[in-house]
């Protein structure tokens, strides 16, 4: 090896090592100082060295090292550092390159030196930034969640004082939200949509609060007159609900709107048909027929399941969306779970 | 004797390093050192009456600018997949490397050591129906904190344990969807 060579090896802190076989690794170059740090007796250029037992690390790195000689491939092929403790406790930042070349198999490791200590201040300094961000997320996220359950807490107060009016308990407003939620997770949609639409679809009746007593307290059957003025609270509902940017009411006040447009376009108030009428409104409209057979009201007795589910299938593609009917079907069972959770009071 | 080699696996700062100082030196730093490539120390210790070396490759750990290279993995007899548990999005990166080494390293053993657990009571992340999901799975949880030492040396028991007990019989066919 030439001299100029020789002392370019010695300031890069470098040793190359020829791999004639299995068993040998000869010493091409002048021992670098780390080099000597790990051995015990003193190394000169010719020596035969044993590196496994000396660097664990290589246990690994001559394995994959022979496969890419028998390769024959002249690109080198580096291990990426690693870092390894004198017997003094000095740390040493390594890395191994296998090279393959004059049909030689040449094994180059490098004292990385500061070279090292700038990656790890590089990524020191992405790292850092990296976990501010990740825990300014992680503390979005969870005041989002905390705003979430405030606002569904505001909404079932105001719904349950709307429903002591025409005595929708607050279980129901409840579970008509959840049951929407399981819709939405079962149809993918978005995380926030699928919060939305928890607290939205408990409002869809909040526009009786602007219907007479004399109409939404009537024991009896509506007379054509009074039956007119009770559609109006679909309309009065999502007026309340307009005129914001706030997506959850904007979704609450086209659900208020739609729940009662039926599939074949022959509802109310817009006579809407098909997918003209909002997915949010048309989800609503099952998971409410539904609670609504299954419980008791004032002027009927509760459905059993079976009877209610013979029902609605009266209604599909008629009142509901034949799709939607089939998602809610197959949801069944997590939805009769909500149901059992959240019983009204008397049947507890 | 015997010499296993094990490796660490995670998100970056989730407290692999730490966890091995721990382990092997008995000491923990508060300030979180980024690891870069491999540190690999060396632990003695006994499991069932025989003597084991184990071999820890401590790995850098993943982000964006750092992914796993397998290759480190060649002749693993077992792996911590560490998670800080006060981060949710370091759990998901866990049971991604653990599928990313699973096909590299097959049915060997492993250990998944949710670390930070000194701060469960205050900013802890981790639900327990996702450790029930993890052990329903065929996971082996540890909960740890290399801060106070809890769970640490359990960690490397089990392991060790687990790795003794797949020279002698063929491994369940366990895995974490």
């Amino acid at each position: 090896m030439s001299q100029i060579l020789s002392k370019v090896f010695q300031s890069m802190n470098v040793a190359v090592f020829d791999h004639p076989d299995d068993q040998t690794l000869q010493l091409l170059t002048e021992p670098p100082i780390w080099l000597g740090q790990f051995c015990e007796k003193e190394l000169v250029a010719g020596d035969s060295v044993q590196l496994v037992g000396l660097f664990p690390f290589l246990d690994c790195f001559l394995d994959e090292a022979e496969e890419f000689w028998d390769s024959k491939i002249s690109t080198p092929h580096r291990s990426g550092p690693w870092v390894d403790f004198t017997p003094d406790g000095e740390e040493i930042p390594l890395e191994a390159v296998a090279l393959w070349q004059d049909d030689k198999k040449l094994l180059i490791i490098q004292d990385l030196g500061e070279e090292y200590y700038n990656e790890v201040t590089r990524l020191q300094g992405y790292r850092d930034g990296a976990l501010t961000q990740e825990m300014l997320e992680l503390e979005i996220e969870n005041q989002t969640k905390q705003i979430r359950v405030r606002e569904e807490e505001i909404a079932m107060k105001l719904l349950s004082a709307a429903g002591h009016r025409d005595h929708e308990t607050a279980a129901h407003v409840r579970r008509i939200g959840l049951y929407a939620e399981v819709m939405a997770k079962a149809l993918a949609w978005d995380e926030a949509s699928t919060a939305d639409i928890r607290i939205a679809a408990p409002m869809h009746d909040i526009g009786k609060i602007g219907i007479p007593d004399r109409v939404l307290l009537k024991p009896g059957k509506l007379t054509e007159e009074e039956f007119e003025e009770m559609k109006q609270h679909a309309a009065i509902g999502a007026d309340m609900l307009n005129g914001t940017n706030i997506p959850l009411l904007k979704m609450a006040s086209e659900i208020a709107m739609c729940h009662h447009e039926k599939w074949d376009g022959t509802g109310y108030p817009a006579g809407l048909d098909g997918k003209e009428i909002p997915e949010s409104a048309r989800i609503t409209t099952i998971v409410d027929v539904y609670d609504a057979l299954v419980h008791k009201r004032v002027y009927k007795e509760a459905s059993s399941e079976n009877a209610a589910l013979k029902v609605m299938e009266q209604m599909v593609g008629k009142h509901f969306d034949p799709d939607l009917y089939a998602v809610f079907i197959d949801n069944l069972p997590t939805i009769r779970e909500i149901k059992n959770n959240y019983a009204e009071p008397t049947e507890a | 004797m015997v010499q296993k080699k094990i490796c660490l696996l995670g998100a970056f700062a989730v407290g692999k390093t730490s966890l091995v100082m721990r382990y092997v030196n008995s000491i923990f730093g508060e300030k979180y050192h980024t690891t870069v490539g491999v540190k690999i120390d060396k632990k003695q210790l006994v499991s069932n009456g025989q003597d084991i070396t184990l071999m820890i490759w401590d790995l850098a750990g993943q982000d964006d600018l750092t992914r796993l290279r397998t290759s480190y993995l060649r002749g693993v007899a077992g792996y911590v997949i560490v998670a800080d548990g006060t981060r949710p999005f370091s759990l998901n990166t866990a049971i991604n490397m653990h599928k990313e080494a699973r096909e590299y390293t097959g049915d060997v053993p492993f250990i998944v050591a949710i670390n930070k657990a000194d701060l469960r009571e205050e900013q802890w992340q981790v639900e327990a129906e996702q450790i029930k999901a993890l052990e329903d799975d065929g996971a082996i949880i540890v909960l740890t904190s290399a801060k106070t030492g809890e769970g640490v040396e359990e960690t490397f028991q089990l392991l060790t344990q687990q790795m003794l007990k797949s020279e002698l019989a063929p491994l369940d066919n366990t895995e974490i969807k």
